[in-house]
């Protein structure tokens, strides 16, 4: 009787072990739950003060969850410590504990489990589109627009579109860019070129690269958004700047002949091989080391590639050596011809759970102020070559920039007179799926044309705009 | 017996706890994944709109879920009728050596704990284009340069070999494992009665293993229906979805597309047809091997 008693206790103990162990945290639930009883669509974040009350200096913690992991990342994670500092120093109390999770893993799996289970960090990395309005829609995300009022910094973005839903902005961009040739000055000075000014004086460059046994342009296809960085500019060169954008309302079709005509731009430069041979096999990191090794004259690449051109990184070799310039104007291209490519799709969130704690909502307001400013942007953009997501004064600009290559960067993107996003953030997930995984592969490899491609494209198109939420 | 073990409330507590888990780890699992597997979810929303069997129609209706379907046949048929009579042909010869027996066995066994991410690094050089290995011995014998994993033709081959040698020394372990595990004396016997070496091993040791054989084949075709890692490393499904499989068309079509609900019915694809492979290989072919008496 003994043993079995003995016996029975000891079930009962493992058994209640395991239950408790998987019970979960109610509190943050209980708080979400809370902010939705307000019955309104989204959590605002309130401007009520919190002074009435004496504030409390009882210690507590925030999560921060950022992706700068990894050596090429170490800027601009000082950049973030020295932010949190500054933040724990406004906000008695305070501990921040800084979350690194690769990127991808962030957005595509940890974030989204946490979402949908609903304890995600009280600040977290995000991608504006199409991930930021899925969230909002859900209300898991902080409004920020009344935060940015009070800081007075609401028109101080360039551009907030990818984080704005419904008229309220859920994230702040944390840099920008832009996409271009970055080209081998040495090799372009030994030929007595210059940066091309007409697509047909690029085209010359290419061919004569080719005829001088070099790699023309630098490949890495095995993820399709690398070779789609330029293939997204040509089109939009060919059927203007405004075209992408046009797909998902059906203004314009994926078949349309110019958009085709940039397609098919591209399959010409496929066939004339000034790609690496074997680009499909490739992947992104070895697209830097083509160029950086001097096989390929030309990278076509986001300015953020700027930071490898430094002092202790990869293409160290290069510096004071390596060129920037826009897409040439099209001949009968649509629309504006200096147009660049520029996003400011990825940045800070912040989890809608906060309005309701007065201390996380005030560490949540220094967090912003302390990051998006002047000065943090300045230092984003000279010690790692992330372009600015806040309006800065030119003067400003040119007093920091001491960089060349920087230099010539900036003076691109003055140069451009208008900008288009990346079409990631402008078609359906579905597109995207299509053209990034199966299209513009088919169309490298040569399984394609580019009319069969336009209309695989257009009827993914269709279906997705078809498509009810 | 135990006294307390003739108890059945006491028993009955004994199974508890082993049942909650089973019940919580995969029961509980499976039976969410069918619910989800007939809604919308976008795996984010609180609210989960039915849509019956949308998702099924859909993925029958999609041609790139049939290349990844092929595409996991591919593995199944390259597991049975190349790497399995590999590991036994490499078994027989392991089992046979004088010397060095431990060091072969190390050797082999190597692969299969190395992680799939260095794997896909590893044999990323051994099918480089300019500098790989295959295309140096290739360049020996004055054949151009083969692109192994940028071209469609050889891209899920590649795949292939590189699984097949990750996973070959795993089950040549357990092979060896049944040959050695024979009585010494049947061999002896044979050997007395005049059966030279490859007699031996093919009319009294293969015999005796071919249990074992079936079960290498059992787990060879569940591994090859859930293959995903190693064409993510190795072509993350390319080129232009190529050497999609089942497990890749779920994450980039479904998954990575905010899109749960039809992720969960491709989820629920996969264990039905690994389901029905495996019950159709147990009820035709391993259950007439089952059994092996000395």
């Amino acid at each position: 009787m003994k043993k079995s008693m003995t016996l029975l206790l000891s079930l009962i103990f493992v058994s209640s072990a395991l239950l408790a162990g998987c019970g979960g945290n109610n509190n943050t639930s209980t708080t979400n739950g809370e902010g939705n009883k307000t019955g309104t669509n989204t959590v605002e974040a309130t401007n009520a003060p919190a002074t009435e009350e004496p504030v409390s200096e009882e210690p507590f913690e925030m999560t921060i969850r950022h992706t700068q992991v990894g050596a090429d990342k170490q800027k601009r994670l000082a950049i973030l410590e020295d932010v949190v500092k500054k933040v724990e120093g406004d906000v008695p109390g305070l501990t921040f504990k800084l979350d690194g999770v690769e990127s991808d893993v962030n957005r595509k799996e940890k974030l989204r489990g946490e979402m949908a289970a609903g304890n995600p960090p009280q600040v977290f990395d995000l991608f504006g589109s199409p991930d930021s309005k899925i969230y909002a829609k859900e209300n898991k995300l902080l409004d920020l627009t009344p935060i940015l009022e009070e800081l007075g910094i609401k028109d101080k973005f360039s551009n907030l579109d990818p984080f704005t839903y419904e008229g309220k902005i859920y994230g702040l961009p944390i840099g920008g860019s832009g996409e271009g040739f970055f080209y081998n000055k040495e090799y372009y000075n030994s030929k007595g070129w210059k940066a091309p000014t007409t697509f047909a004086e690029l085209e010359q460059q290419l061919a004569d690269i080719k005829a001088d046994g070099k790699v023309p342009l630098a490949a890495a296809s095995k993820a399709g958004w690398v070779p789609l960085m330029l293939a997204n500019h040509l089109w939009s060169r060919y059927a203007g700047p405004e075209v992408t954008a046009k797909f998902a309302t059906g203004e314009a079709k994926w078949t349309d002949p110019q958009v085709v005509a940039g397609f098919a731009k591209y399959k010409d430069w496929v066939d004339k091989g000034y790609f690496k041979k074997g680009e499909l096999g490739f992947e992104y990191a070895e697209y830097t080391t083509q160029f950086t090794s001097g096989e390929a004259i030309l990278l076509y690449d986001g300015t953020w590639k700027s930071s490898v051109f430094k002092p202790g990184q990869s293409g160290e070799g290069l510096i004071g050596k390596v060129g920037f310039f826009n897409i040439p104007p099209v001949e009968g291209g649509v629309g504006d011809q200096t147009a660049l490519m520029r996003d400011v799709n990825n940045g800070y969130g912040f989890s809608a759970a906060v309005a309701n704690d007065p201390r996380q909502l005030a560490a949540v307001k220094s967090f912003i102020k302390n990051l998006f400013n002047e000065e943090m942007q300045l230092r984003g953009l000279v010690e790692d070559g992330v372009l600015p997501a806040m309006k800065i004064d030119q003067n400003v600009l040119n007093e920091n920039i001491t960089d060349d290559l920087m230099s010539e960067i900036v003076a691109v993107l003055n140069n451009s007179q208008s900008s288009f996003p990346a079409f990631d953030s402008l078609v359906q997930a579905d597109v995207t799926t299509e053209i990034s995984n199966i299209q513009i592969q088919k169309l490298i490899g040569g399984q394609t044309t580019p009319e069969k491609m336009g209309e695989a494209l257009q009827k993914v198109q269709e279906e997705a705009n078809a498509a009810v939420e | 017996m135990n006294k307390a073990l003739r108890n059945p409330v006491v028993f009955t507590l004994f199974v508890v706890p082993a049942l909650i888990l089973f019940l919580m780890f995969f029961i509980y699992p499976i039976f969410s994944s069918i619910y989800y597997s007939f809604t919308s979810w976008n795996g984010v929303s609180a609210t989960v709109k039915y849509t019956g069997f949308s998702n099924y129609t859909k993925a029958f209706g999609d041609e790139r879920f049939w290349i990844s379907v092929k595409n996991n046949g591919w593995f199944i048929l390259f597991s049975v009728f190349i790497q399995v009579p590999l590991i036994v042909i490499f078994s027989l010869l392991i089992a046979n050596v004088k010397k060095l027996k431990g060091l072969y066995k190390t050797a082999v066994f190597m692969p299969s704990i190395m992680s799939t991410a260095v794997i896909g690094i590893l044999w990323g050089f051994i099918y480089e284009p300019n500098i790989g290995l295959f295309n140096k011995l290739l360049s020996l014998v004055g054949i151009n340069p083969v692109y192994w994993l940028s071209d469609e033709r050889f891209a899920m081959l590649s795949i292939l070999i590189t699984n097949a040698w990750q996973w070959t020394g795993f089950y040549i372990v357990m092979v060896l494992a049944a040959i050695l595990s024979i009585p010494g004396e049947l061999d002896e016997a044979a050997a007395i009665d005049g059966a030279t070496r490859f007699q031996r091993a093919t009319r009294i040791t293969l015999p005796l293993i071919v249990p074992i054989i079936s079960v290498v084949i059992m787990l060879s075709i569940a591994g090859a229906m859930k293959a995903a890692d190693i064409v993510i490393v190795m072509t993350k499904g390319g080129p232009a979805g190529s050497t999609e499989v089942m497990a890749t068309y779920m994450i980039k079509y479904a998954i990575t597309n905010f899109k749960y609900g039809y992720g969960n019915a491709i989820a629920v694809l996969i264990f039905a047809f690994t389901l029905v492979v495996t019950v159709l290989y147990q009820v035709l072919i391993a259950r007439r091997t089952e059994r092996v008496e000395y």
